[in-house]
């Protein structure tokens, strides 16, 4: 009896979850958004562009691609994008379901701009085992190089940050890594806000100047904590340079409980609600004592007429 | 004769030694009758725990109790003084909220809330006949300038350094005057036994989160301040699905959002949305700005026709 009741359960989930399987590939594209092209071509700044707004909108539940540790959601846990299985897809499928939606599943068209939906389908591609000849188009070939190192100088003058990535190549010179994206990041209290600005990337000399913005509170000395690194770990591994620097507006925390006002406690009460409210009370409470002792006097007043 | 009487007392005082000792055990034991019996209501969750020594031991979920480790007074000075140089303030960016209610469930967990008690709510909104619908979250607004605290005559409530606006159970008399005063309807009462007041009765009062609850108190957001403290964003903030919640500090002039973790500036997020604050012309300057229900990328699937949706 027990037997029977566990089968026709398992007979249940499974069919559950046949349904909701069928209900997962059952996402019909219409033909014309298939055909669509990938405009952008998936050079290393693209993709690197794309890596950075998937992991601001997509990995929360979708997780690192290739990995598969999305977050395990019923009925239908979301795909590895990164899986082969996916990626057989084409650019216009993608871009049709990132647009679209379904079920847990949230649409795009409006939170994420055209252009950056095309660079993480470029950044999607760079895991696509079919496509990895083809996406090797118009990059930067910088030497390789081994000891690579992170410069930092500060003009706190011009409110400028100038970065230089180098390395040493084989034959023992130093040279600048050119097209490189930099992150110039401003530890605020639950993240780091981002300033390197538009073109982050380095030029041929391995250098990248990023204008600090000119009215970015700091402290109360205009101090701030500046995390400079290599966007992509990939390439070089960790590099990253933190760095306290007196680039923002000195800004003193005022604190409301200075002052007095009507909201705050009994300490902080106003003066004229202190004054006027033990006045008043003063002020009844004396007058009732006035007419007390009129009234013992009464007595005396009664004897002396006599 | 003398013999006996000492071997009276003698017996008398193993007696009531025996006794303050058996009254001990029954009293010390009484935690653990209460474990056994939590115990065998649900056995069936078991927690893999590691113990000082290093070994692995099962424990039932059941007999777990949360621990505070800071003494009352303490958790009461550091609650009322609040976090120095700090101003917090939340973005609820209406374009995204699509009635997912994550914030509603994470808050009452984390407030030992019932599921009909709020300190967040998700509203279904339409301003006048003819305009759209929306979602909009509505926590405590942390105003500036708060009237609930004007009210209160015991300084239960406060406003600290950085904004926000706290209750303290151990001083709240009851009288509600301050859920009268809010005009933003954002206290909520303990009228009975709050959720789990057996299972928490034990836990020191934590003024930054009001936990535990207390009956014939009144309970409020409060920017989750013990998550605060530890640099953590508050709970609703966290739980978000759709990226609704901005959540940081005005002197720094930067918020983050909860679901993506990006950080933007605050006056730029405020001035390209034209941000603005629920029922401004009452003077309470709230702490909670709103970016309009613009743009949206979904079909508002709420239901008007009830009438207690509507607000």
């Amino acid at each position: 009896m027990k037997n029977t009741i566990k089968n026709i359960a398992a007979l249940f989930l499974i069919f559950i979850f046949s349904g909701s399987l069928a209900n997962a590939q059952g996402w019909t594209v219409p033909n014309s958004a298939k055909k669509k092209q990938n405009p952008y071509e998936a050079t290393s700044k693209n993709v690197s562009t794309g890596k950075k707004i998937y992991n601001l909108h997509c990995k929360s539940c979708h997780g690192d691609p290739t990995i598969a540790n999305m977050l395990p959601l019923a009925p239908v846990a979301p795909t590895d994008l990164g899986a082969q299985n996916f990626l057989v897809q084409s650019d216009g499928e993608i871009y049709y379901k990132v647009n679209k939606g379904q079920g847990a599943m949230p649409t795009f068209e409006k939170t994420i701009s055209d252009e950056d939906k095309w660079m993480v389908i470029a950044f999607l591609r760079s895991f696509d085992k079919n496509k990895k000849v083809k996406q090797q188009v118009a990059e930067v070939k910088n030497p390789e190089v081994t000891d690579v190192k992170l410069e930092l100088n500060v003009n706190e003058a011009n409110k400028t940050l100038l970065a230089k990535l180098s390395g040493v190549t084989k034959k023992g010179k130093r040279v600048g890594l050119q097209g490189i994206e930099m992150s110039f990041l401003v530890k605020r209290s639950f993240g780091y806000l981002d300033v390197s600005g538009e073109d982050p990337y380095t030029n041929e000399k391995g250098d990248v100047k990023v204008q600090f913005p000119a009215d970015l509170p700091g402290d109360r000395e205009g101090q701030v904590n500046m995390l400079v690194k290599v966007t992509d770990d990939d390439f070089y591994g960790k590099l990253e340079e933190a760095r306290v620097v007196t680039l923002g507006v000195p800004t003193d925390p005022v604190n409301p409980l200075d002052e007095r006002a009507m909201w705050g406690t009994r300490a902080n009460a106003p003066i004229w609600i202190i004054v006027t409210f033990v006045g008043g009370v003063l002020a009844i409470w004396s007058v009732i004592f006035l007419v007390l002792f009129q009234m013992i006097k009464l007595p005396k007043l009664a004897k002396s007429k006599d | 004769m003398k013999e006996e009487t000492s071997n009276n007392s003698r017996r008398k005082f193993l007696k009531s030694f025996g006794i303050s000792v058996g009254a001990a055990g029954v009293v010390s034991s009484f935690s653990l009758i209460g474990a056994a019996k939590a115990a065998a209501k649900k056995p069936a969750e078991m927690v893999n725990l590691l113990t000082q020594d290093g070994q692995l031991v099962q424990v039932d979920k059941n007999q777990l109790r949360p621990t505070v480790n800071e003494p009352l007074d303490e958790l009461q000075k550091r609650g009322r003084e609040g976090i120095p140089g700090k101003s917090f303030v939340m973005v609820i960016d209406l374009s995204k909220c699509r009635n997912a209610r994550k914030c509603m469930s994470a808050c009452q967990n984390h407030h030992q809330l019932r599921a009909d008690q709020h300190h967040i709510n998700v509203l279904q909104m339409q301003d006048a006949d003819h305009t759209a619908p929306y979602f909009m979250p509505k926590p405590c607004q942390h105003c500036d300038n708060p009237p609930c605290t004007k009210v209160c005559p015991v300084d239960a409530t406060f406003k600290r350094q950085d904004g926000i606006v706290l209750i303290d159970n151990e001083r709240c008399i009851g009288c509600r005057f301050c859920i009268a005063a809010c005009p933003y309807s954002a206290r909520i009462f303990q009228w009975t036994e709050p959720k789990d007041a057996e299972k928490y009765k034990d836990l020191t009062y934590n003024i930054e989160a009001n936990v535990p609850q207390k009956k014939g108190t009144v309970s409020k957001c409060l920017f989750s301040a013990d998550r605060l403290r530890e640099d953590k964003l508050p709970s609703c903030v966290s739980a978000c699905p759709n990226g609704v919640y901005y959540f940081g500090d005005r002197n720094e002039d930067a918020v983050t959002n909860g679901t993506s973790g990006e950080t933007v500036r605050f006056s730029k997020l405020i001035e390209d949305n034209a941000g603005y604050t629920l029922m401004e012309e009452l003077g309470t300057k709230p702490r909670v700005y709103y970016l309009p229900p613009k743009n949206r990328a979904f079909e508002f699937n709420g239901d008007l026709l009830n009438e207690e949706n509507l607000h």
